[in-house]
């Protein structure tokens, strides 16, 4: 039992007088004055920097302790030291995305009175995966102790792991598969799993008998574990230096300074104003194995987004006009879209460090009831909540962007992160032994372009600013497959005066398996998810999926004939068509198929970020390079950006001036020639609108929005002149 | 305070600083002055006397024009009323065939067209294409930036603007 509280309330009671107190005074805690800032600025700085510092220690003491190459390698952990009501004060780098929900698991418990029963003692241990608790999906599990000085609870530590296998109805954590609740994967629902600083054994045993590679989630406990141990420590100690009282005060003069921050970097960064933006999102499912018939296989979604800056600095996004949740696992909880907004704040306008759950106090979130943001049904999936999260934070960052660009800092503008899909497979090793595992080489796509110069090639994600691709050989201990190819995809950035970043593909031959189930992910078929900017174009949509099933690759290994090592650069027949024999697979979307044996080949291309700026404007020189090292076609610089290249003594491409200024000068007019008044357009759109001219799919997405929002209805009425509701939603009540 | 010289900005947004230049400018706090520093710039670079007042675009400015605001182009072509969409004094090239999307992507997967359509809003005098939008068949045009251009130079910027 908590016996003595810091203050004479309980926790639950403290918590609800802290948001009493945000309510009246405006001010996190009712903090209208910084006072111990004021007093001594150094110590106050100092001390936030011991705090980050002790994240950041314990983050990489941790990695080292994970058996599971998605944390050791690519980073997929965040920890973060919280108050007694559950605020984040300080938090280390990595996936950043969960500081603020594992604010919302702390909040649950408190809310919830587990201080009655289960209890939090000093030594326990919490964990939670379950979305609509506070996480993001499955296999984001987080543990939290409590921290304890002299029996008074005067905070949090906590830290959070990406699962490599989640024990859903298929293999990995992005469970594809999962169209509710109930084949996600093993959920631990805010529980107490540990005592006395040791996890209970009755738990791994639950998760060894309930996971195909129980190994990565087990030692990743024991590495969040540590973690929190490590922090926990560490902040007893600097109590003990500096007294419980200023602890209890400067911890929340962190998080009121962190709120002032935001607001006053909005003010120094942006233009206040509407700034309106939208994406799209298209599933395709229909005859593919496991789906069950809950709903439409194939649906289209758009994400309209509204950012709002008000002049005192808020920001505040609203999603109205978008879809209903689904029976699929794209579904959302207002945790996980916290996190998205926390993630992307953190990365474009708190890069200081001196960051906290302050930051997403100064924003608000209008997340419509029912829709896939907000779902009004508990039992829905959220396993792959990223497909549609990236899309719509992607468009939060050009929205921001465009901010930037309004105020003048060109360098800050981004065109925005991508939905990148994402492979996972289990089955028979090449160890003989069952396994599951998330590929997470995924966290490596191309970003979007920046308003002064190309995006990054491979080296982007959203959900975690230290993208990293892993090592190959390390991805090659864990899955029967082997590398037979890694390779940029020529123009898989969005073209413009600055091309996005490109992605990668890659191509592996299955090894020493009878049983591999390859399934993927977060793709969008049929639609651009991902926009450009100020004249840039979006980047290519997901790419298909390509496998040759049953391959004479080692036949034509032994003749030391010609492999292929990628899909190549012709979308109608790929290399592996060309040069390998089998039987070719061409997938579109979601990869589900029977189980791959030793001998096939399989492929799978990951997605570049949009460009900024007109093409006509791309530098030809750069554009040669950039032909020369494969991130653009030689057809794609003539065709796309009216560059001439020819050759030089040597093969290389090199930029021919003023045949390009020729060009282009050509390309302008046809484009001119080409293009008609917008007015005419919408008097001639206006003909198909009202007919509903459109695909069922396209027909149901403005049925959906039109009978979830007044707002999209007016919206879409006003512009085109008609009544939406009885063109998409005849019989409907007025 | 952190500023710098208005050649220093020039570069900078017509991306010719050296990147390692640039990387300290993005590191270091901002530069408090940025905001007319960059407008300086863009006045020079453009043939019109019309003083900007905000850049909304790569090319696309809200300038005042005697008692208007207006959007212009760089080229000096007026797409009217700044809190008006400029997108609709546009002109339109609209990409919804597999042809027309296949002359931007020559080397991958299209999107199908029956789902979505590239539209790309240009400039009708001097050909600059602004903005691209991918969309639905049927989306309305969006409105991307709606200003609240007194608020921000009568309270950020501390110099209120004159009634028109």
């Amino acid at each position: 039992m908590l016996d003595k509280p810091a203050s004479a309330l309980r926790l639950r009671e403290r918590l609800l007088d802290s948001e009493r107190l945000m309510e009246e005074t405006g001010c996190y805690d009712g903090i209208t004055e910084l006072t111990l800032r004021n007093q001594d600025p150094l110590k106050f700085e100092t001390l936030h920097t011991k705090l980050r510092a002790y994240c950041v220690s314990a983050r990489e003491m941790a990695r080292r302790i994970s058996a599971s190459p998605g944390v050791r390698e690519v980073g997929e952990m965040v920890v973060a030291i919280y108050t007694p009501e559950g605020d984040a004060i300080a938090l280390s780098n990595g996936i950043m995305v969960h500081v603020h929900t594992m604010s919302r698991f702390i909040k649950w418990m408190i809310k919830n009175n587990y201080e009655d029963n289960p209890r939090i003692r000093e030594g326990d241990i919490f964990a939670n995966n379950d979305a609509f608790i506070g996480t993001v999906q499955v296999p984001d599990v987080m543990d939290v102790v409590p921290i304890f000085h002299e029996g008074t609870l005067v905070g949090w530590a906590g830290a959070v792991c990406h699962e490599l296998e989640a024990g859903g109805i298929t293999p990995g954590g992005d469970v594809c598969l999962a169209q509710e609740r109930f084949t996600e994967g093993l959920f631990v629902c805010a529980e107490k799993i540990g005592e006395n600083d040791e996890i209970r054994r009755d738990y791994v045993i639950r998760c060894e008998r309930n996971l195909r590679m129980p190994i990565y989630w087990v030692l990743d406990e024991k590495a969040k574990v540590a973690s929190c141990i490590d922090m926990r420590e560490s902040v007893k100690q600097l109590i003990s230096e500096i007294g419980l009282d200023y602890w209890m005060k400067v911890s929340k003069e962190f998080i009121e300074e962190g709120r002032r921050a935001q607001l006053a970097r909005t003010r120094q960064l942006t233009v206040p104003g509407i700034y309106r933006g939208h994406t799209f999102y298209g599933h395709v499912t229909a005859g593919k194995p496991g789906f069950q018939l809950l709903g439409d296989p194939d649906w289209l979604y758009n994400i309209p987004i509204e950012m709002e800056i008000t002049t005192d600095g808020k920001i505040t996004m609203d999603f109205e006009g978008t879809q209903p949740w689904g029976y699929h696992s794209m579904n959302c909880t207002p945790a996980g879209m916290d996190g998205g907004m926390f993630v992307t704040l953190t990365q474009h306008m708190n890069f200081e460090g001196l960051v906290n759950d302050g930051a997403w106090m100064a924003t608000e979130l209008k997340l419509p009831y029912g829709t896939w943001t907000n779902p009004d049904n508990e039992m829905v999936a959220t396993a792959t909540s990223w497909a549609l999260l990236l899309p719509a934070y992607g468009v939060f960052q050009r929205l921001l962007s465009r901010s930037f660009v309004a105020r003048g800092f060109v360098e800050e503008a981004f065109v925005g992160q991508v939905n990148s899909p994402m492979i996972e497979m289990g089955g028979e090793s090449q160890y003989g032994t069952p396994f599951g595992m998330a590929h997470f080489e995924c966290a490596a796509a191309g970003s979007g372009a920046l308003a002064i110069k190309d995006g990054l090639d491979t080296a982007y994600v959203g959900w975690n600013p230290e993208s990293d691709m892993g090592n190959i050989e390390i991805w090659e201990q864990s899955m029967p497959m082997v590398y037979i190819g890694r390779s940029i995809v020529p123009n898989s950035g969005g073209a413009g005066k600055y091309r996005g970043g490109c992605s990668f593909v890659s191509t592996w031959l299955i090894n020493k398996t009878s049983h591999l189930r390859l399934h993927t992910s977060e793709h969008s078929s049929r639609v651009f998810d991902n926009g450009g900017m100020c004249g840039g174009y979006p980047a290519p949509t997901c790419q298909k999926h390509r496998a040759v099933r049953n391959s004479n690759i080692h036949e034509l290994a032994a003749k030391g004939e010609p492999l292929a090592h990628a899909p190549g650069i012709d979308p109608h027949v790929s290399d592996y068509e060309r040069n390998i024999g089998g039987d070719h697979v061409v997938v579109e979307g979601p990869y589900i198929t029977s189980p791959h044996k030793s001998g096939d080949i399989f492929s799978h291309s990951y997605n570049g970020g949009g460009g900024y700026g007109d093409v006509l404007e791309r530098d030809p020189i750069k554009t040669a390079w950039d032909v020369e090292n494969g991130f653009l076609t030689r057809q794609a610089a003539g065709q796309v950006f009216g560059i001439v290249l020819k050759d030089d003594e040597d093969g290389y491409p090199i930029a021919d001036i003023d045949a390009t200024v020729e060009r282009r000068a050509a390309m302008r007019k046809e484009r001119l020639a080409k293009a008609i008044p917008v007015a005419d357009w919408i008097a001639k759109e206006r003909g198909r609108v009202e007919k509903a001219d459109f695909a069922p799919e396209v027909k149901k997405m403005y049925a959906s929005a039109i009978k979830l929002s007044s707002r999209f209805t007016r919206d879409f009425s006003d512009f085109w002149n008609v009544d939406a509701k009885s063109i998409f939603t005849p019989g409907a009540k007025p | 305070m952190t500023s710098y010289s208005k050649e220093v900005i020039r570069d900078l947004a017509a991306g010719q600083l050296p990147w390692p230049q640039t990387r300290r400018i993005m590191s270091a706090y901002k530069d408090d002055d940025r905001f007319f520093k960059m407008v300086a710039v863009y006045q020079d670079r453009v043939a019109w006397k019309d003083p900007i007042l905000l850049p909304v675009s790569d090319h696309l400015f809200i300038c005042q024009s005697g008692d208007e605001r207006i959007t212009r182009c760089e080229c000096g072509h007026s797409f009217g009323d700044y809190r008006k969409n400029w997108k609709l004094n546009a002109a339109i090239h609209v990409r919804n065939t597999e042809e027309a999307l296949r002359e931007i992507y020559p080397n991958s997967d299209l999107p199908d067209p029956e789902w979505m359509e590239i539209r790309e809003f240009i400039c009708p005098e001097c050909g600059t294409l602004h903005e691209v939008e991918a969309a639905a068949p049927g989306y309305p045009i969006v409105h991307d930036f709606e200003p609240d251009l007194e608020g921000f130079y009568r309270e950020w910027l501390g110099k209120p603007l004159q009634e028109t």
